[in-house]
């Protein structure tokens, strides 16, 4: 079950990891995903348009705070697969230990996925009871609602 | 009056144990008083051994085994009567009732005098057969008596008995000759509360003088050889115990002291005096008794013996200290060679079986014991002690533990096993992602103000 | 699939400028008036309401979500004067408590009629173990081994519970302790289920207040809830088992994922999975909302109502959620591994997955967005069918238990699963079980449902769900009509107050203003429909006093009869505590039957402490609980092999049965015999049961076909099988029965036949104890005989007969070897 919550996660993880790293080297981020699609011509001048579109209307829209959320987003995806690689590589002994630390990853992230949310302008008529300081908030205290049971659970 | 009671059970008890650990009542039932004359020897070795005797007739009305419900003689011997009955109170249903009292009785049988119905019974329901019409003579034409019967062959000289089988204590090898006159014989069943002590010679058979003087169809024929037993022991559940001799011959004084011979042996004395005070004192628990005086069981490095409650997993030690009762004094009990004292485990069905092995010996008790890992399962499981064997008290001891399983702190933590610490430093990361990435929103949050303005 | 995905996503796009609950429409400013006219319309009133309201509202800005319930309830406020809003809310309250009252007392029945005592089977159990943890503290009843029941297996008990119910009942004694408030533990565990009942009123009222405006609704609701036979069947007085707390626990956990759904709000997605987490502590039944919370979800998304409030809302309850559950040892990792758990997890990548799209959609044009959804959906799907498939037959995932098995097929637990079947709360339902423990709430329930159709908001969506599934669910077993009846209880309100609020207006609707209305509606453009088609409304409005009249009448003559009806069926069917039988007298007094409890005294005052009690599963909680004796088996039921061995003791020969009896250190066989009382619940009725599940672990030693007649009836009399002659419990039952009666008229009064003069022989078990009226009837076990004889032998030695002679005339003899 772990790996298909992955497998869901992981088309999740392209845009903001893919973005962050462009942010440092744009240059490099066209070539990366062509080779992938190198089989049907149509095909990869598709997939090089749609990430073109995908990196430039995040470079253009995106405010600096949701950035900030973004590389956090990132840096949690990167905590959660290393911790996913290291189970399949070397077994889920304390099965308990496992999801507990996968669980705080993985719950970390939907919640700071709907801090992003809950932040972004374009969906403020969606929460019209939420201002952002509130979502902080309602962020900080799930989170450490999360941290307790992870922690207790890992024992 | 409690008080009163425990008393004078206290003191009755001091009194006895002197002789045997089961009192010192004995009633003698004989055809009539007078007879008891010829056992002189018998009971006057039985009188010195601290017994206080009381003969009576199955004809007398005082013979009473049960006085308000509480035993009044601690042993029974039945010497044969004729009579076809013991009579209303010896019946079958009170003898019976007196081995379950814990009372001991000594049977002789003869084939002069036919044994009584009820005697027959209890027998009977002990599984022990006697010839039918209750009158059977043991003939052997091979190892009779030349001396006092070179006729009728109905005196046999026997060899002093031997073990059943191995592995077990011999309490009555008297290194000697046997002799046996005029008995009865008689088969077992294969019940193992019974056990032969002496079994006819291969060459001897049990026929009735009466309807088979002349020729004994082997279809009507008793029994022959090793199945005729003629003196065997029984010990029931509770430890009390029932010998039967076949003859009564063999206790009276005249076959005491009358010498015997083979017919192509010389003459000797025969060991029936020993023969008989070991036949008595092993059915009135002299010897062949056993005792446990204590049993404890502990978690290693833990001082408190006998928990209720052990954790699955853990090592424990048992030990079991174990007397035997040998004529007047309890001594340390030795196992025989080839046999062991085992230590069952069990629940259902037995999770351990261990040797025990002696660890210490003192004057009157030898301690057993042993230690092992408890199994990985909880439930509620028995140290057993199930140790019976011919000839000696019955040991079942059961001592009862529940054996729980690990409680939610006894795991180990997950930061002692190696396995988890990737994952520890996983929540480890995001907690601290977490702080890290709060810290920074809420300085970056005047900043974010002030763009969102522009 | 593709093209599915289109349409609903063309929705979804439209989904944020479009105000989708009237709460909306209150406080965003610039929404558009249609909506709410439409609202305002269908309720009956004027416009003159909606100028009263607006004006109130709007400047307040964004009120918190207290308030907007607040206001939600009052919006169609009638206009006079005394009718303020602290009137209201102190009249709304005192209402509330009323209805708690009435909820709690009419629950104390049971304790008027009986006395203030621990009912049936499980609760005993519980109640036992609430006296250990108030004994021992809270640790030592987290790792509490019991070795009283199951022996010789022992029970982990500490792991094997939902802890909820007792730490509440030990939370409320300490912390009237605290408050120098002694009680009694017993007190607290009989009346814990009614207060409790209390609260559930409470929490269906806050439920029925997120569905629908009329402030009727949730108060009528909270009545139904709390006086509904359905629900008092499992909440009486002494009552003290895990749905007494878990049906408040249900119905608020529903609440809060409402409310966290409407707002989209982390803290409330939180509470609702802390709720949620008490809820796992404290009853099985919690895979109710681990289903039903993703399949609302589901059919949300499949609606082309996916939201960024559904995403929070959903997320945050299952990672919190799922965390939290796995707290608890007896649920331990069952989250991840079994399939009741998968379809949250499935939903909650989807989620992932649809947000992610979502992000992307708004990223980049349509036709490269068409590529890129399919190449994504096409891997996903596949990915996570192909995992799902392949760690289940690789066994990380345990497929659907038995249980769940028999919510779909019923007949599957009778063939496989005897154990389960055998229970009677887990046979389908009868029909006449809905009217009787819904009465007219179970018509008003489709009308309430249809009411939601109207007006299709999310939350509509998930009363929609829930009833579908609460209603199969019940008419599959009967003890689920427990989670049918909160929705019931909702639906009902929605439809009995709209239809209330219609008729009781006091002004009746002027025929040219609505014309005018009307006029007006068809002048605008068409509005994006919210609901199904064709459910626009026509304005609605009666015209006449006297149809009001007829119609509230015969409103209130339902809900009398409702009241009365439900007060009828509390005091004479749910208030018995099953311990004690209550019977009439000819004159027509009360007469109790205490049989039970006269054997479960015996048994602790003249056996030893650790005698060991054999009897079927149903009676081990009660003889731990009442007597204080170990059992072998009790309701548990954790262990079938340990009650198979039980069954083959009770229904094989006496031969057969002694040494297991021997070999399980029986001391004591306690029988439920109702022949002599007309007792039709005794072990005879229950025996073929015993037979089923002891030839499902010993097909070749029992046999289920030997206990009927050639002619296929199970037959008690004279007629009976040798099989069942033979049988332990027949002769346990039947044991001198006969010197009863003068010969020719022993009769059984449960099976209504004649029995034969001549009794069964018990020759290994001897009568200990018989109760009053019989119901109960213990047997000791025999030791083994003193001398080795078996015991038949021993019985025929004691009468007197004498052993046949073994030595003559037989063939064989057998031959001694040592």
């Amino acid at each position: 079950m772990a790996p298909k919550k992955n497998a869901r996660d992981r088309p999740t993880t392209p845009t903001p990891a893919v973005a962050a790293a462009q942010d440092a080297a744009p240059a490099a981020s066209s070539p990366a995903p062509a080779p992938a699609a190198k089989t049907s011509t149509k095909g990869r001048a598709n997939w090089d348009e749609v990430m073109l579109n995908i990196y430039q209307y995040y470079m253009k829209e995106t405010p600096q705070r949701t950035k900030l959320i973004d590389v956090f987003l990132s840096f949690l995806v990167v905590v959660a697969a290393l911790q996913f690689l290291y189970c399949v590589l070397a077994g889920n002994y304390p099965f308990n230990a496992f999801l507990s630390g996968f669980c705080a990853t993985v719950g970390q992230f939907v919640l700071t996925v709907s801090l992003r949310i809950q932040t972004t302008a374009v969906n403020k008529s969606d929460f019209p009871s939420v201002s952002p300081e509130r979502a902080f908030a309602d962020f900080v205290v799930c989170s450490l609602i999360l941290h307790f049971f992870c922690v207790n659970f890992i024992n | 009056m409690r008080s009163f009671l425990s008393t004078a059970i206290f003191v009755f008890a001091a009194a006895v144990s002197a002789v045997s650990t089961a009192g010192n009542r004995l009633l003698v039932v004989l055809d009539d008083v007078a007879e008891k004359d010829n056992y002189k020897q018998f009971f006057g070795d039985l009188r010195e051994r601290g017994y206080q005797i009381t003969y009576d007739t199955p004809r007398s009305e005082h013979v009473k085994l049960f006085h308000l419900g509480e035993r009044t003689y601690d042993h029974l011997v039945l010497l044969p009567a004729k009579v076809k009955a013991l009579g209303p109170n010896l019946t079958p249903n009170i003898l019976v009732d007196f081995v379950n009292a814990d009372g001991n009785i000594l049977v002789a049988l003869s084939s002069t005098t036919p044994a009584s119905s009820s005697l027959t019974s209890l027998l009977s329901e002990i599984d022990i057969a006697l010839p039918a019409e209750r009158t059977g003579t043991v003939v052997d034409h091979f190892n009779y008596d030349t001396v006092s019967a070179p006729e009728t062959h109905d005196v046999l000289v026997l060899d002093a008995p031997t073990s059943v089988r191995p592995g077990l204590k011999n309490y009555f090898d008297v290194s000697g000759v046997l002799s046996f006159p005029h008995g009865a014989g008689h088969t077992l069943g294969a019940g193992a509360l019974l056990t032969p002590v002496i079994r006819a010679p291969s060459t001897a058979y049990s026929y009735n003088p009466k309807e088979q003087a002349e020729v004994v169809d082997p279809e009507d024929l008793f029994a022959a050889g090793k199945q005729l037993a003629l003196v065997s022991v029984f010990q029931a559940r509770n430890s009390a115990r029932v010998a039967v001799v076949g003859s009564a011959g063999m206790l009276q004084d005249k076959w005491l002291d009358a010498k015997v011979s083979r017919p192509d042996g010389k003459k000797v004395k025969p060991e029936n005096r020993e023969f008989a005070k070991r036949i008595s004192g092993w059915a009135f628990q002299e010897i062949g008794v056993l005792r446990v005086n204590n049993i404890e069981h502990q978690l290693k490095g833990d001082n408190e013996t006998n928990p209720e409650i052990y954790r699955i997993k853990t090592d424990v030690s048992y030990s079991i200290s174990v007397s035997e009762y040998s004529w007047n004094a309890w001594e340390p009990y030795n196992l025989p060679a080839n046999d062991a004292l085992q230590l069952e485990f069990s629940m259902l069905s037995p999770f351990h079986r261990l040797d025990l092995k002696p660890l210490s010996v003192s004057d009157s008790a030898t301690v057993y014991g042993t230690a092992f890992t408890l199994p990985d399962q909880h439930g509620i499981f028995n140290f057993k002690v199930n140790y019976k064997r011919p000839f000696l008290t019955y040991v079942e001891e059961k001592n009862t533990v529940s054996v729980r399983h690990i409680a939610h702190d006894e795991w180990p933590r997950s930061y002692v096993i190696s396995g988890a610490w990737p994952w520890i430093s996983g929540i480890g990361a995001t907690v601290t992602g977490f702080v890290g990435f709060c810290a920074i929103w809420m300085y970056s949050k005047p900043v974010e103000g002030k763009t969102k303005r522009k | 699939m593709s093209v599915q995905w289109q349409r609903a996503t063309l929705i979804v796009k439209d989904a944020p400028h479009r105000p989708r609950s009237v709460d909306q429409a209150h406080y965003v400013p610039q929404a558009p008036s249609c909506p709410q006219l439409r609202v305002w319309r269908f309720r009956g009133h004027s416009r003159r309401i909606k100028i009263k309201v607006s004006p109130l509202h709007q400047p307040s800005g964004q009120p918190s979500p207290v308030v907007v319930a607040n206001m939600t309830t009052e919006a169609p406020t009638r206009p006079e004067g005394v009718n303020t809003k602290s009137t209201r809310t102190l009249l709304r309250v005192v209402i509330l408590l009323f209805i708690a009252g009435a909820a709690i007392s009419s629950r104390l029945f049971s304790v008027i009629r009986f006395e203030s005592i621990i009912h049936e089977f499980d609760p005993w159990f519980n109640f036992r173990a609430t006296k250990y943890l108030v004994a021992n503290g809270f640790y030592k009843f987290w790792d509490w081994f019991d070795d009283r029941t199951w022996h010789p297996l022992g029970r982990v008990t500490g792991g094997t519970l939902y802890p909820g119910l007792m730490v509440t009942s030990g939370a409320i004694y300490h912390a009237l302790k605290a408050l120098t408030i002694p009680i009694d533990i017993r007190n607290i565990c009989v009346l814990l289920a009614p207060a409790f009942s209390g609260l559930t009123a409470y929490a269906a009222y806050l439920l029925t207040n997120e569905m629908t405006t009329s402030p009727s609704a949730g108060l009528l609701a909270a009545v139904f809830m709390g006086i509904s036979p359905g629900y008092i069947s499992r909440s009486v007085a002494g009552s003290y088992d895990n749905e007494a707390i878990a049906i408040f626990l249900l119905v608020f956990t529903f609440y809060l994922w409402i409310k966290a759904l409407k707002l989209g709000s982390m803290l409330w997605g939180a509470l609702c999975a802390l709720f949620y987490g008490y809820m796992v502590a404290s009853w099985g039944g919690y895979a109710f909302i681990t289903c039903l919370l993703p399949l609302h979800a589901f059919v949300l998304i499949c609606m082309g109502r996916y939201s960024t409030r559904l995403y929070v809302s959903y997320t945050t309850w299952y990672a919190l959620g799922t965390i939290a559950s796995m707290q608890i040892p007896f649920v331990g990792f069952l989250p991840v591994k079994t399939s009741e758990h998968m379809p949250a997890l499935g939903i909650f990548g989807f989620l992932q997955l649809i947000a992610f799209i979502e992000y992307v959609r708004s990223a980049i044009p349509s036709r490269q967005f068409q590529t890129f959804l399919v190449t994504i959906l096409v891997a996903t799907f596949g990915v996570g069918l192909i995992g799902l498939v392949g760690l289940t037959s690789l066994g990380y995932i345990a497929p659907w238990s038995g249980r769940f098995y028999s919510l779909w097929d019923t007949g599957y637990a009778k063939i496989h699963i005897p154990i389960i079947a055998s229970v009677s709360e887990h046979q389908p339902t009868a029909w006449p079980a809905f009217f009787f423990d819904l009465n007219f709430l179970i018509w008003l329930f489709p009308a309430g449902v249809y009411m939601c159709f109207q007006d299709l908001r999310d939350e509509h969506v998930f009363i929609v769900v829930y009833a579908l599934f609460g209603s199969y669910f019940a008419g599959v077993m009967v003890r689920l009509m427990l989670t049918l009846t909160p929705i019931v209880c909702v639906a009902a309100a929605i439809a009995l107050s709209s239809m209330l609020d219609t008729y009781l207006s006091a002004k009746s609707p002027d025929p040219k203003e609505v014309e005018l209305a009307a006029e007006a509606a068809s002048k605008k453009p068409p509005k994006p429909s919210t609901g199904l088609r064709g459910s626009e409304k026509p304005t609605i409005g009666i015209f006449h006093v006297s149809s009001k009249f007829v119609v509230v009448a015969s409103v209130v003559v339902y809900l009398v009869m409702f009241v009365t009806h439900c007060t009828w069926v509390t005091s004479n069917a749910y208030s018995s505590p099953s311990v004690v039988l209550a019977s009439r007298m000819p004159d027509g007094s009360q007469h109790i039957i205490d049989d039970y409890r006269e054997a479960y005294q015996w048994l602790r005052q003249n056996t030893k402490k650790d005698a060991k009690i054999m009897s079927w599963w149903d009676y081990g909680y009660q003889i731990g609980g009442m007597a204080d004796r170990p059992t072998l088996v009790d309701n548990n039921t954790w262990n079938n092999t340990h009650i198979a061995t039980v069954g083959k003791a009770m229904s094989s020969r006496e031969e057969v049965s002694y040494p297991i009896m021997r070999q399980h250190e029986v001391d004591y066989v306690l029988v439920v015999f109702g022949a002599l009382l007309g007792y039709s619940g005794d072990d005879i009725n229950k025996f073929l049961w015993m037979v089923r599940i002891a030839e499902g672990i010993w097909p070749d030693e029992v046999k289920e076909r030997d206990f009927f007649t050639a002619r296929g009836e199970y037959r008690v009399d004279g007629e009976a099988t040798e099989t069942m002659k033979n049988s332990l419990m027949y002769k346990m039952s039947y044991y001198n029965y006969h010197s009863l009666f003068p010969p020719g008229q022993v009769s059984d009064r449960v099976r209504g036949v004649r029995l034969p003069d001549q009794g069964p022989v018990l020759h290994t078990l001897e009568e200990a104890f018989t109760s009053e009226n019989w119901i109960i009837r213990i047997y000791k076990v025999k030791d083994l005989d003193n001398v080795g004889r078996d015991h038949a032998a021993v019985a025929a030695f004691e009468k007197g007969q004498k052993k046949k002679k073994a030595s003559k005339k037989r063939g064989a003899r057998v031959l001694r070897v040592d």
